[in-house]
């Protein structure tokens, strides 16, 4: 009996890891940040198109505000010299805002769209910004008392 | 020295955080330079303000001190941040994203940034290709961001993050050296009379100091002005990277200084916070629909986007006939040869395509419109063929979309792609060919052919297939019609309505592996293949194409020789390849039947598959072909210089040790990932062989299919040539299989192209064939 109630509630929570996606760098303008928006076919199945684009659209966007050279970074790096760099304990670089409103976008985007799909997105971040990881989960189904328990493993925590 | 402590006595600065970084003996003699410095400039400032300064502020200005104090601050600042700043170091890369690269990558990617050719690295240390101007440190054993140089002045790497910090070192230590003697100097020249005094001879000494460093100092420091000028590293301006050559990464001399000293400070990647994540992943799953356009593009999608618009329009007039499963037209002559047409242009775009790091692996995925109950149909088969026609890098995703596939009740990548080779082959015309055998096996030795001729065989779906089934010929003068893709998906969308097949039909596949492997299954299904079919693969279908009857020469001159090599390496892998595809709910007998027979001395899996593979296209390019189609495609390009698979297995890291230890492991989620490909890649050189082996039986040429050959070959030649030259100049090591699962960019077409060379199908009758790339086309035997 035991068992059976275990069973059933795997069969409502299962979704486990399948695979994970690699979204590289697109290196073709530099050491900027950037990221390839073409549609990896693994995903052809589980997320539409122009929704996975629009997200890497938008988190390239970010990390072009990031970088950007302008006002508000000279003005940092000014204020910076002058308090021989003290100043960073107070305050958040422009790069860290941006990072943080780049973690806010993700979380959103994950719980609206790809948690629906089966699907999480991994803040490029924490790869060294090196690659967008998106984690595929599978429905596991009744697949029982065995290994395809864990169903919220995040990514993040791998 | 409490200064000297103090820098010596904090070994942890340069050390990383927590997970990234094993812990480093403690070397004591690392701190010796950076104590040194501090000595010295705390000791020699200290000194300065101590003796010279209070005279000075006395006779000149309390500006004098005022300004030494502040630039020694600056200095200090400037030292503390270059010194105990993380330099930009990457983390490890976690095991996930480097399944497969360890074992098959090459040791280099190649990446286009503004149109100059950079190579990435694979750092074995840190498990990723190395971004561009990242380098590995030793001292600190790390990779680092815009890596400039390890300091042992600082005791730490000097990298994107902190090397602003240490430029402005360099200024300030400059200027203060130049200030300390200036005004020391000012001091002694006040007091030549007095110079036994206490202060003055203090004075002289810090001058001395002052003087000794000042020339190494203000070297360095010219130095680094240059660098930031010219927008390089000195990892760069020492290794010569750029000599004579053109620099990527610069923006112009104002550009570069503002980027050094105004951007934003870069974020460290270790030690970040790493919050939980919140969201959760339930299923059920949210699906998308897929349109039939969607569909058909997904089908032709390889990068070609000149095929989308053909193939969607044709798709447009389908879409009307989806109820009736009207036949298609028969396919018009001067659309057989749309890849020789667009030659040009989607080679360049190829190129390009090539030339850029994939960004991920790209199989593409087929899934038909209508929805098989509780199934989810994807076709491989095409993909895969694209894929390896392309030389993407193949990489997790690929293996998943195969394992996805394989997991299918019905294995549905390549086996189905062979069966629909043997389905479509009755088509042409060969008497034995059944036209409506409903998903049965269909004629006399050519079980599940019940697809028509399909030159795209992507619907790997046995519900596709039991649909061509009962609907052969309307799937054959479907595939007939003019474009590749437009064909496949037609004929796709004809068999869309079908009802799904019972699974047996995934077994169907697995049957038509088997018999084809024999040659005279192998006539009708060349017959059936229309001189056009072997045309319809454009620009990134025809090096498939080649590719395969390279592979199809190779293969039949490489039966006997090689068969009992290859057999040896087989066993343990098709093993594996059964485990790996066993998740799925296998069909039956028949797929295990396949896989076990022994007239096929079955191609380890995975990069042993493609090891093998290629290194019998090789192998058979020096060697003349059987049938005499050599000159043509020796045009394509020296078979000789492209071994991509031998060099990458002689000069990366390629433990042929691990590999048996890896193929028979049962499947984690990583492993059958690969097992998936190596599967794939399997059927793929099963396919070959036997479309080999059957073109061997015919023998007869035909002059239509040399004409076409040759076209073909010089269109796919072309764009070849350069590109296995340009791999091949750049990294020794990293051209690619052409056939391989683990596409690189760049370097899947000349090694497909060396492949192709030689090898020429022959003959009057029409056989059809499936190419490696999964690409099925036409041989006239």
């Amino acid at each position: 009996m035991a068992t059976e109630f275990h069973n059933l509630q795997e069969l409502r929570h299962s979704a486990s890891l399948a695979n994970k996606v690699f979204i590289q760098r697109d290196y073709s303008e530099g050491t900027v940040c950037k990221f390839h928006t073409k549609f990896p076919s693994e995903l052809d199945s589980r997320i539409e198109r122009t929704l996975f684009e629009d997200t890497v659209k938008t988190l390239n966007n970010f990390y072009a505000e990031a970088e950007k050279i302008g006002g508000q970074s000279y003005l940092e790096g000014c204020l910076a010299c002058a308090t021989a760099y003290l100043i960073f304990l107070c305050i958040e670089t422009r790069y860290e805002k941006v990072l943080k409103k780049i973690s806010r976008y993700i979380q959103e985007q994950n719980e609206k769209i790809y948690a629906p799909r089966g699907l999480l997105i991994t803040d490029p971040v924490e790869r060294g910004m090196r690659v967008i990881e998106i984690s595929v989960y599978e429905d596991r189904g009744s697949s029982g008392s065995t290994s395809g328990s864990s169903s919220t493993t995040s990514s993040s925590g791998q | 020295m409490p200064s000297g402590s103090k820098s010596g006595g904090a070994p942890g600065p340069t050390s990383p955080p927590h997970v990234t970084s094993p812990s480093r003996p403690l070397r004591p003699s690392r701190y010796v330079p950076v104590s040194a410095a501090t000595a010295f400039l705390v000791g020699c400032t200290t000194l300065f303000f101590c003796f010279t300064c209070p005279w000075l502020s006395e006779q000149f200005s309390v500006a004098v001190p005022i300004y030494n104090g502040v630039m020694f601050l600056f200095v200090l600042a400037n030292f503390c941040m270059a010194t105990f700043m993380d330099p930009g170091i990457f983390p490890r890369a976690e095991e996930d994203e480097d399944k497969e690269d360890d074992f098959r990558a090459p040791l280099y990617k190649t990446v286009e940034i503004r149109g100059i050719q950079v190579r990435m690295k694979w750092c074995s240390t840190c498990r990723f290709y190395r971004p561009p101007r990242c380098s590995h440190c030793s001292v600190c054993d790390n990779c680092v961001e815009d890596f400039d140089h390890h300091c042992p002045w600082v005791n730490n790497c000097i990298g994107r993050r902190n090397y602003r910090y240490f430029f402005l070192f360099l200024l300030s230590l400059t200027a203060h050296i130049m200030g300390v003697f200036g005004f020391g100097l000012l001091f002694i020249l006040y007091h030549t009379q007095q110079l036994d005094r206490v202060h003055s001879a203090v004075t002289m000494a810090v001058m001395c100091v002052a003087g000794l460093f000042f020339i190494p100092v203000a070297g360095l420091t010219g130095f680094h002005i240059v660098l930031v000028a010219r927008g390089r590293t000195t990892n760069e301006q020492v290794t010569g990277k750029f000599r004579g050559g053109v620099n990527p990464f610069t923006n112009g001399c104002w550009r570069n200084v503002s980027h050094v000293l105004c951007s934003s400070q870069a974020p460290r990647y270790l030690g970040r916070k790493r919050k939980a994540q919140a969201v959760v992943v339930q299923p059920p799953f949210l699906r998308p629909q897929l349109s039939d356009a969607q569909l058909a593009a997904k089908v032709l999608d390889n990068g070609i986007q000149g095929d989308l618009h053909r193939s969607k329009s044709s798709l447009e007039m389908m879409e009307s006939q989806s109820a009736d499963a009207e036949p298609p037209p028969p396919p018009k002559p001067e659309l057989r040869y749309p890849g020789l047409s667009r030659g040009p242009g989607s080679h360049s775009e190829e190129s390009s395509l090539l030339n850029k790091a994939p960004p991920t692996p790209t199989m593409f995925k087929y899934r038909p419109t209508y929805s098989s109950p509780g199934k989810n149909h994807t076709a491989l088969t095409h993909a895969y063929a694209n894929q390896m026609s392309r030389g993407d890098s193949l990489k997790e995703s690929s293996s998943s979309s195969l394992l996805q596939s394989s997991q299918q009740p019905g294995y549905r990548s390549e086996p189905s792609l062979d069966g629909r080779e043997g389905g479509g082959g009755g088509e042409r015309g060969v008497s034995d060919r059944p036209s409506g055998a409903p998903g049965g096996p269909p004629g006399p030795g050519i079980p599940g052919y019940s697809l028509g001729g399909r030159s795209y065989p992507s619907f790997s779906d046995p519900t596709v297939l039991s649909g061509v089934a009962s609907r052969s010929s309307s799937v054959r003068s479907a595939h007939n019609a003019p474009p590749s893709e437009a064909t496949t998906s037609t004929s796709y969308k004809s068999l869309a309505n079908q009802t799904p097949p019972p699974p047996r039909n995934g077994s169907l596949s697995y049957d038509s592996l088997l018999t084809p492997s024999e040659s005279p299954d192998f006539e009708p299904a060349g017959q059936e293949m229309s001189p056009g079919r072997t045309r319809t693969p454009v620009q990134g279908y025809s090096s498939p194409f080649l590719s395969a009857q390279i592979a199809q020469q190779r293969e039949a001159e490489l039966h006997q020789p090689s068969a009992p090599s290859a057999s040896l390496l087989s066993s343990p892998h098709r093993a594996a390849y059964l485990r790996g595809s066993a998740s799925s709910p296998p069909p039956g007998p028949e797929r295990e039947r396949l896989l076990q027979d022994p007239a096929q001395p079955t191609p380890p899996p995975h990069h042993h598959h493609h090891h093998h593979h290629h290194h019998h296209h090789h192998h058979h390019s020096s060697r003349p072909p059987r049938f005499s189609r050599p000159p043509l495609l020796s045009d394509s390009g020296p078979p000789p210089p492209a071994y991509p698979y031998r060099t990458r297995s002689t000069d990366t890291p390629l433990p042929p040790s691990t590999h048996p230890p890896r193929s028979p492991h049962p499947p984690p989620l990583g492993k059958s990932l690969s097992y998936s490909s190596a599967a794939a890649a399997e059927m793929q050189y099963r396919l070959v062989r036997k479309a080999s082996a059957s073109a061997g039986g015919g023998g007869i040429q035909a002059p239509k299919d040399e004409v076409q050959m040759k076209s073909y070959s010089r269109t796919n030649g072309q764009p070849r040539s350069p590109l296995s030259q340009s791999p091949s100049s750049s990294t020794p090591s990293s051209p690619s299989h052409p056939i391989s699962l683990s596409t690189r960019p760049g370097q899947a077409y000349p090694s497909a192209a060396s492949s192709q060379s030689p090898a020429h199908k022959p003959g009057g009758g029409v056989k059809k064939v499936t190419g490696v790339g999964g690409t099925t086309y036409e041989i006239s035997v």
